[in-house]
């Protein structure tokens, strides 16, 4: 069996082992415990995930191998809240409308996605947006944003000043997808793991019982 | 006991402060899981794992954990613990059934737990089912199963059986004084923070009963 070529940088969240651990992600994805992540576990990948609920204060204290993997010209995914030491943008808390499709559904919070990007492009805008983890007011000189909120905050941006590509977005796709409560995820995530590393994963999102209860190495 | 002394583990995840502020009952600290996990817990009535725990952390810290309850103390687990660290029971992930299907229901009750919240105020977070909860517990035997779904799979235990101690656990539910982003329904959010309360209120009648 290939060994998986994204690396999900996780803290313990179940979510982000959920992800992770369903079939169809397992064999794409392969978790990195941040406090025991090294240089040389990332060395063979071609692409990293920092999903929501990380530790941000642990990330930060290997900020440099996430920069040297963009060095190499390799793709970085940054999700969810990021009051984060170890990017040049800054972060800031919104309340989370998660329910605005019940009360509103004709107003989503996201006002414009530019749909030409790859990450994006072909999804519908329920697929693209669903609800955000606050928002950054600032981004780096170089970065465009890709996706904003209706009072013009960013959701979603993208450099390319360090090397490789680092897109950066308050969405929490990876997590979410874990949870299991929205169930059209299939659609972000599949183009996200093609726009990673160029495979589109197949079929449903199943939750094995016997990978819940485990002991860990 | 006047006062309960808390250890909320944290996850270095934003906003888990909010959570859990202390008062007069309560006294809150909260540990940074680390790489390395000095864990001393003497001090301590009662350890809090809540929504977004490491659980790697807390399977390499299970040995401490099982001696804390083996000395009669309190556990809350309100989170979804994949790994082997809780005593006695386990959670299971499930996506099998809508989240619109998805109901909560008080089973066993011998603690009145009801009394401070209300469970249909719990059902729904602006209009949405099946927010609280993901998956389900197997709970030990003995356990008492306080909350169910709509397909009588446990929610909420309460197992007084399985150590010398009491363990309160959730399927990955989240209780606390406060709600970070789970839900800003007023109506939920004081169904959540009520039963805490109550959860608080049970686990001191427990103690001054053990004294």
């Amino acid at each position: 069996m290939k060994k998986p070529k994204i690396g999900l940088i996780f803290n313990g969240v179940w979510s982000q082992y959920a992800f992770a651990k369903a079939p169809k992600y397992r064999k794409h994805y392969e978790l990195l415990y941040i406090h025991e992540l090294e240089a040389q576990h990332v060395n063979t990948l071609e692409a990293l995930v920092i999903p929501f609920q990380s530790n941000q204060a642990a990330i930060a204290k290997r900020q440099s191998l996430i920069y040297d993997f963009l060095a190499a010209g390799k793709k970085v995914f940054v999700e969810g809240d990021s009051s984060a030491h170890w990017l040049d943008a800054t972060w800031e808390d919104r309340p989370v409308n998660n329910y605005w499709w019940v009360k509103n559904p004709e107003h989503p919070p996201v006002s414009k996605t530019d749909y030409s990007h790859p990450l994006f492009r072909g999804l519908k805008p329920r697929h693209a947006f669903w609800h955000y983890h606050g928002v950054y007011t600032r981004i780096p000189q170089a970065a465009r944003a890709i996706q904003v909120n209706q009072e013009k905050e960013v959701i979603t941006w993208e450099t390319g000043q360090y090397g490789g590509t680092l897109l950066v977005t308050t969405l929490d796709p990876i997590v979410e997808h874990g949870v299991q409560q929205i169930t059209h995820l299939d659609h972000f995530c599949d183009q996200l793991t093609e726009w990673l590393v160029g495979i589109r994963p197949r079929g449903k999102f199943v939750v094995k019982p016997e990978d819940y209860g485990v002991a860990w190495a | 006991m006047s006062t309960l002394n808390a250890l909320v583990f944290s996850n270095g995840i934003e906003g888990i402060e909010q959570l859990y502020r202390s008062d007069p009952g309560v006294q809150y600290d909260f540990l940074t899981l680390g790489p390395d996990h000095p864990h001393d817990f003497t001090a301590y009535d009662l350890l809090i794992a809540p929504n977004g725990t490491d659980h790697v952390a807390l399977y390499q810290m299970r040995r401490e954990i099982a001696e804390f309850l083996e000395e009669g103390k309190t556990l809350f687990c309100f989170d979804g613990w994949f790994t082997d660290w809780v005593p006695g029971n386990r959670w299971v992930m499930d996506n099998s059934q809508k989240s619109k299907e998805v109901r909560y229901h008080i089973k066993d009750d011998p603690f009145e737990l009801r009394r401070h919240f209300r469970i249909e105020d719990l059902n729904f977070s602006h209009g949405i089912s099946g927010w609280w909860a993901c998956g389900y517990i197997e709970p030990g035997p003995g356990a008492i199963t306080v909350l169910v779904d709509t397909w009588k799979r446990p929610l909420l235990v309460i197992d007084a059986q399985s150590t010398n101690g009491l363990m309160v656990l959730t399927a990955s539910g989240p209780l606390g004084n406060s709600s970070y982003a789970t839900t800003d329904d007023a109506k939920a959010h004081q169904a959540m923070a009520g039963l805490y309360q109550g959860l608080i209120q049970f686990v001191k009648q427990m103690n001054v009963l053990s004294v």
